[in-house]
């Protein structure tokens, strides 16, 4: 708390149920992404190289996975006497029933008692299933200096899918006027990222009110953000123009991991100033054989490669025998894809075997074949 | 267990490796791309359930005691155990009197304090895997004072000069130690590892101490077959011993071959290291990679061949890059070419158009070198 009084809580609840059988045992957040990372290093990374040295992480769906990797905080050195990262999942409570988190608002709300221990200044809402690097630091700056009670990170997307978002629409100093969720006709192409930056005891008066209030759905887009244009509270828009991703489905799941393989990738990974902290595992380098054929391809350490690889992303521990093709295609941690078999345009799931010589996925099919079952080769 | 504490020792003054050795002391040399060579002694321990270890460092401290820190990635239980790192003063102008023993007259009085029964001492320039718990056990069954582990070699003439070989009776009773000078071909090196109980240790150490400030544990050892009974233990899978700038190369390249890997790398033997948070490695369009082992953060766009990779190293369009050892950060630039090379961190090389050595004798590029 001490470098910049703001504390951070991530809402990391969701099941992500549109990444099908990913999500079957762990929670969205949790799910592994570009060769070594999980989702939820993203925005803890974030946290710790933007000097926020508490951080809440609110989970609800499948959580056992997520809440003992998100415990270790010295994987994002958020570790030291003043600093930690703190699993928040629904408690039971004195004189209340045991509840679960209603809505984003509501989660924040049920864990007001853990904020004000820490009296910060500034809460930061983040949510756990984004990819991007972000300062918050700067946001935080940008909030002070225009004296807003809100500030609401945006970025620019396509008019034509604006409709997607909740769109803020702000004037030219970054006040925002409007916000529409969803909206049939958008006014701007400004999408909120879910990226939240509150003064404290403004928001604490809004979400007490908010937790009696009967009508209200307990949800930040729904009702606390208009809540707080209603009311006439000073709201700015913060604008972001980097590499931002919401992994949703399996397809923008690939896709961004794809997006690693740019010429120069926009998200730039190997930027030593502001590094994505992950687990540490104990696998020996990558081992490249006498067969190997390495054409663009975003490996990790635990790999073993002796057959083809074009334009993939390889997981921690993947395998790829002799003669095997993986095209276009993503393996997850420990996923094996035997002797000849050939994988095109697929994404295979955490330790799943594909057989000798058989064949998964094609050049044109329209979406990502998934593969999250064994899949027999010859015997 | 815990019936034993460990000791690292510092590699014996009687190893130089050449150009390496200036900057880092043989325990911190870096090993299979991500590791260094102190990590395997150390994750041996740990995996055997040993929690409380001394580290011997000796000559250029400064990487290795980054590199060890506290000790937590060892995966060393931080309440019940201590990763301690003594240092051994080199205040000796001759160097033939900077041995381990004297290192240990420095630290007797904490050696003389901890508490297990049993010492496991091993050196960190042999690059193996023991499960220390079995040699324990199997030194206690035998009713030995002291065991050593070997490795029965069968290429001593080429290889392992300068080490230790146990000579044993049928029994594997020690009758000897004597130095490697590459006569004969078939030898049970001895890997600097030995177990024996502390009273038995400092008694040892004690008496060589006063007997000649030049001895070294091995001869001291040696100089007690009459009066203790010692014993060779055998040692199977993967060894090599890390003892000049050629041995060090080819132990490198040697996990090359998968089943060696596989061997020294088994997923139920961890061996921990610092990470560097580093991110996966690139491989652009028109790269081609055979035969090694890449490291993390490494950007690649032209020709690996033959060789380990270290973090973060790049090699540009049309460079090609055969049998070598390339340490972190290095930079091979466009269209060079090189070959049977060891190449430490940080060095760039730019303009030079060719560096190439015989196998038999790879050549070294200095660390931060600009060429």
């Amino acid at each position: 708390m001490s470098q910049n009084n703001m504390l951070a809580m991530i809402l990391a609840g969701g099941r992500g149920s549109r990444l099908l059988d990913l999500t079957n045992k762990v929670a969205k957040p949790a799910v592994s992404f570009g060769g070594k990372y999980r989702i939820i290093d993203f925005p803890l990374s974030n946290c710790a190289n933007s000097g926020i040295d508490v951080v809440g992480v609110l989970t609800q769906y499948e959580s056992v996975v997520l809440n003992s990797y998100v415990a270790a905080g010295g994987r994002w050195g958020l570790d030291t006497k003043d600093s930690g990262v703190f699993v928040l999942p629904p408690r039971e409570k004195a004189d209340e029933g045991f509840n679960v988190y209603r809505g984003t608002a509501d989660a924040i709300s049920q864990n007001i008692d853990f904020i004000d221990t820490y009296n910060p200044d500034y809460l930061l809402i983040l949510s756990g299933d984004h990819i991007y690097k972000m300062d918050y630091d700067a946001m935080l700056e940008y909030h002070k200096e225009q004296n807003a009670e809100l500030t609401v990170a945006v970025r620019p997307v396509p008019w034509k899918e604006a409709s997607r978002f909740g769109i803020m629409n702000a004037d030219e100093s970054g006040v925002i006027t409007e916000f529409q969720e969803k909206p049939k006709e958008p006014k701007s192409n400004l999408a909120s990222m879910g990226i939240y930056i509150f003064t404290w005891k403004t928001l604490r008066k809004v979400l007490i009110a908010d937790m009696k209030n009967p009508e209200s759905s307990h949800d930040f887009g729904n009702d606390v953000i208009p809540e707080f244009l209603n009311s006439g509270k000073k709201l700015v828009a913060y604008k972001f123009e980097g590499y931002w991703k919401d992994v949703g489905t399996i397809d923008s799941l690939w896709e961004a991991n794809m997006d690693l393989l740019g010429k120069k990738s926009e998200l730039d990974m190997s930027d030593a100033s502001w590094k994505i902290y992950t687990e540490d595992v104990s696998t020996p380098a990558q081992l490249i054989g006498k067969n190997a054929v390495i054409d663009r391809a975003y490996i990790t350490q635990g790999c073993i490669i002796d057959g083809t690889v074009r334009h993939s992303v390889l997981f921690t521990g993947a395998y790829v025998g002799e003669g095997a093709v993986v095209e276009d295609t993503v393996l997850m941690p420990g996923a094996v894809v035997e002797a000849g078999a050939k994988v095109t345009r697929a994404l295979v799931a955490d330790g799943i075997r594909i057989g000798k010589g058989a064949v998964v996925g094609s050049a044109d099919s329209e979406n990502i074949t998934l593969v999250a079952k064994r899949v027999k080769g010859e015997e | 267990m815990a019936k034993a504490f460990g000791i690292i020792t510092a590699a014996s003054n009687r190893y130089v490796v050449e150009g390496m050795q200036d900057y880092r002391p043989i325990s911190s040399f870096s090993f299979a791309g991500r590791y260094r060579l102190v990590d395997f002694p150390i994750s041996n321990m740990s995996n055997s359930g040993i929690d409380r270890i001394q580290v011997y460092i000796s000559g250029n401290p400064r990487s290795l005691v980054e590199h060890l820190g506290t000790g937590r990635h060892y995966n060393i239980n931080s309440k019940r155990g201590k990763l301690q790192l003594l240092f051994h003063d080199e205040g000796n102008i001759n160097r033939l009197y900077n041995t381990d023993i004297a290192a240990f007259m420095d630290s007797i009085e904490i050696i003389e304090r901890i508490r297990e029964e049993y010492v496991i001492i091993t050196s960190s320039n042999m690059v193996f895997c023991q499960d220390f718990d079995a040699f324990l056990d199997q030194h206690i069954k035998s009713g030995a004072d002291v065991s050593l582990l070997y490795h029965r070699v069968d290429n001593a003439c080429d290889a392992y000069h300068g080490c230790n070989c146990l000579n044993l009776n049928r029994q594997k009773g020690v009758l000897g130690i004597e130095v490697n000078m590459g006569n004969n071909k078939d030898r049970n090196i001895f890997m600097d590892t030995y177990v024996m109980k502390k009273s038995v240790f400092v008694d040892i150490i004690k008496k060589a101490a006063k007997t000649s400030s030049m001895y070294h544990l091995p001869k001291a050892i040696e100089t007690e077959v009459e009066n203790y009974d010692i014993r060779g233990i055998h040692h199977k899978g993967f060894f090599a011993a890390i003892t000049d700038l050629k041995s060090y190369y080819d132990a490198n390249l040697s996990l090359l071959d998968f089943e060696a890997a596989k061997s020294l790398f088994d997923s139920k033997w961890p061996i921990y290291t610092q990470t560097t948070d580093s991110c996966p490695t690139e491989y652009f369009e028109g790269a081609s990679v055979k035969n090694s082992m890449v490291s993390n953060g490494c950007i690649i766009e032209g020709t690996v061949e033959n060789c380990v990779i270290g973090r973060g190293v790049r090699i540009a369009k049309g460079a090609v890059v055969r049998n070598s050892v390339v340490l972190a950060y290095a930079s091979i630039g466009k269209d060079v070419v090189i070959e049977n090379q060891v190449i430490d961190k940080w060095a760039k090389i730019i303009h030079a158009n060719e560096i190439k050595s015989d196998a038999s004798k790879p050549g070294y590029i200095r660390r931060d070198d600009t060429i």
